[in-house]
């Protein structure tokens, strides 16, 4: 990385921070109850519908998990248990795990189905902005 | 029975690693249908050596060569593999138990779609490849299972515990009487049939048969040959990356103790040269790895 990438990085982690202290760096568990909420406070929010017994789900853990670190102030990251909270997915159709809901300004604006690279998400998260 | 080096996949990576693990002159099983690997559908005209030759001629002398150096061939689906102790514990379709001190992983890559009109636009809308992640979602309603080999047949199985009614739509079947009779007592309901075109809008309503029949469901779940590497590879406890692809080193050991994998499940690009290339330093070093000798 040269020296003009390093303050770039450093001013956008500056800038993440400045523009609201919780934007996670982590992706954060959401449920039935708060999944509205959550979708509304940033610009664009990725869901990650999964379940305990899904094995491609659990190939998809370890990406969603590094996507939310280094796109944190610009996409926020959750992951929805889709056995825990039905509602949920009966609300968005969701009959296969893992889809993937991605949300701009607090509406449904895209779903991705089943596993997939971690460089393709964040060309399409990317796309989003 | 038992093995030293137990091998699952019987396409050329496979068959190079039980060739070069029984020339160590230790006990090797390798399990699996010739017929599923890729090469079983192609025509050989990129291989050193060789001008021209049919995949299944290729793979039938590839199978003589490796019982001539001393393995035992096993023409059954692997359906489980699980960390037992010291040891691995290995399940077919006939229930056939065989307990290995290594594995060799050469199940191949998955293909799996069926390519018909529907298929794409209603993936995740009602047609799945995983009956184990998403039977849940199919509680109560009409689902069919394409396919004719192992995989079909479990997951028909596992639907009926979630479905009201589980449709298995086959072609010629290439499963063992044992998952069949599994399969009858699960109450799983035979329709032999060519699938053309799967019915919905929002979500599926129907599948088209080629003889003109319409069947009534609400899923779909397309699970064409035998159990998939990803599959087996989650339950034995390694994680593949999202496209399926098992990691490995340049000695073709996997993230655990005695696991090795070869061929198309480790990557592109799906050529044979490849598949024989690691197929023979994963059987190399999976022998050795018994024998604990350096690798």
């Amino acid at each position: 990385m040269d020296e003009l990438e390093q303050i770039r990085e450093r001013k956008r982690q500056e800038l993440a921070g400045e523009s609201g202290a919780d934007w996670p760096s982590e992706p954060v568990n959401v449920n039935d109850g708060n999944i509205v909420d959550f979708v509304k406070r940033y610009d664009v929010v990725l869901v990650d519908c999964w379940a305990p017994w899904c094995g491609p789900c659990r190939m998809m853990s370890p990406v969603i998990d590094g996507l939310a670190k280094d796109m944190r102030g610009k996409v926020a990251f959750a992951k929805l248990n889709t056995d825990e909270n039905q509602k949920t997915a009966m609300r968005y159709t969701i009959e296969a795990i893992p889809t993937l809901l991605v949300f701009k300004d607090g509406e449904l604006a895209d779903r991705w189905v089943g596993a997939r690279p971690k460089e393709d998400l964040a060309r399409r998260l990317q796309a989003m902005l | 029975m038992d093995a030293d080096v137990a091998i699952i996949g019987l396409g050329p990576a496979g068959l190079q690693a039980a060739i070069h693990a029984a020339r160590k002159k230790v006990k090797v099983v390798a399990l699996g249908k010739s017929e599923s690997s890729a090469l079983n559908k192609a025509e050989v005209v990129n291989f050193f050596g060789i001008l021209s030759m049919a995949g299944p001629e290729l793979l039938r002398i590839g199978r003589e060569q490796a019982k001539n150096f001393g393995a035992t061939i096993v023409e059954e689906d692997v359906m489980k593999v699980v960390k037992d102790g010291d040891e691995f514990k290995i399940i077919t379709e006939t229930d056939l138990e065989i307990r290995a001190k290594a594995v060799v992983l050469a199940m191949g890559a998955s293909r799996a779609k069926l390519n018909v009109p529907g298929e794409a636009s209603l993936v995740g809308r009602g047609v799945s490849y995983c009956a184990s992640c998403d039977a849940g979602f199919f509680r109560g309603r009409t689902v069919a299972v394409i396919g004719e080999e192992s995989e079909a047949a479990e997951s028909a199985i596992l639907l009926t515990e979630y479905a009201a009614k589980v449709i298995w739509v086959h072609r010629e079947l290439k499963v063992s009487p044992n998952m069949l009779q599994k399969a009858a007592a699960a109450k799983v309901e035979m329709v032999p049939g060519d699938p053309t075109k799967i019915e919905g809008e929002a979500s599926v309503t129907g599948l088209e048969l080629k003889d003109g029949r319409r069947l009534d469901v609400q899923g779909v779940f397309i699970t064409l040959g035998a159990k998939g590497s990803m599959e087996l590879a989650l339950e034995l406890g390694l994680l593949p990356d999202p496209s399926g692809r098992i990691r490995v080193d340049e000695n073709c050991r996997t993230d655990m103790e005695m696991v090795y994998a070869c061929g198309d499940v480790t990557g592109s690009p799906w050529q044979l040269a490849r598949a024989v290339g690691q197929g023979a330093i994963a059987g190399d070093n999976a022998a050795r790895a018994v024998r604990q000798e350096k690798s």
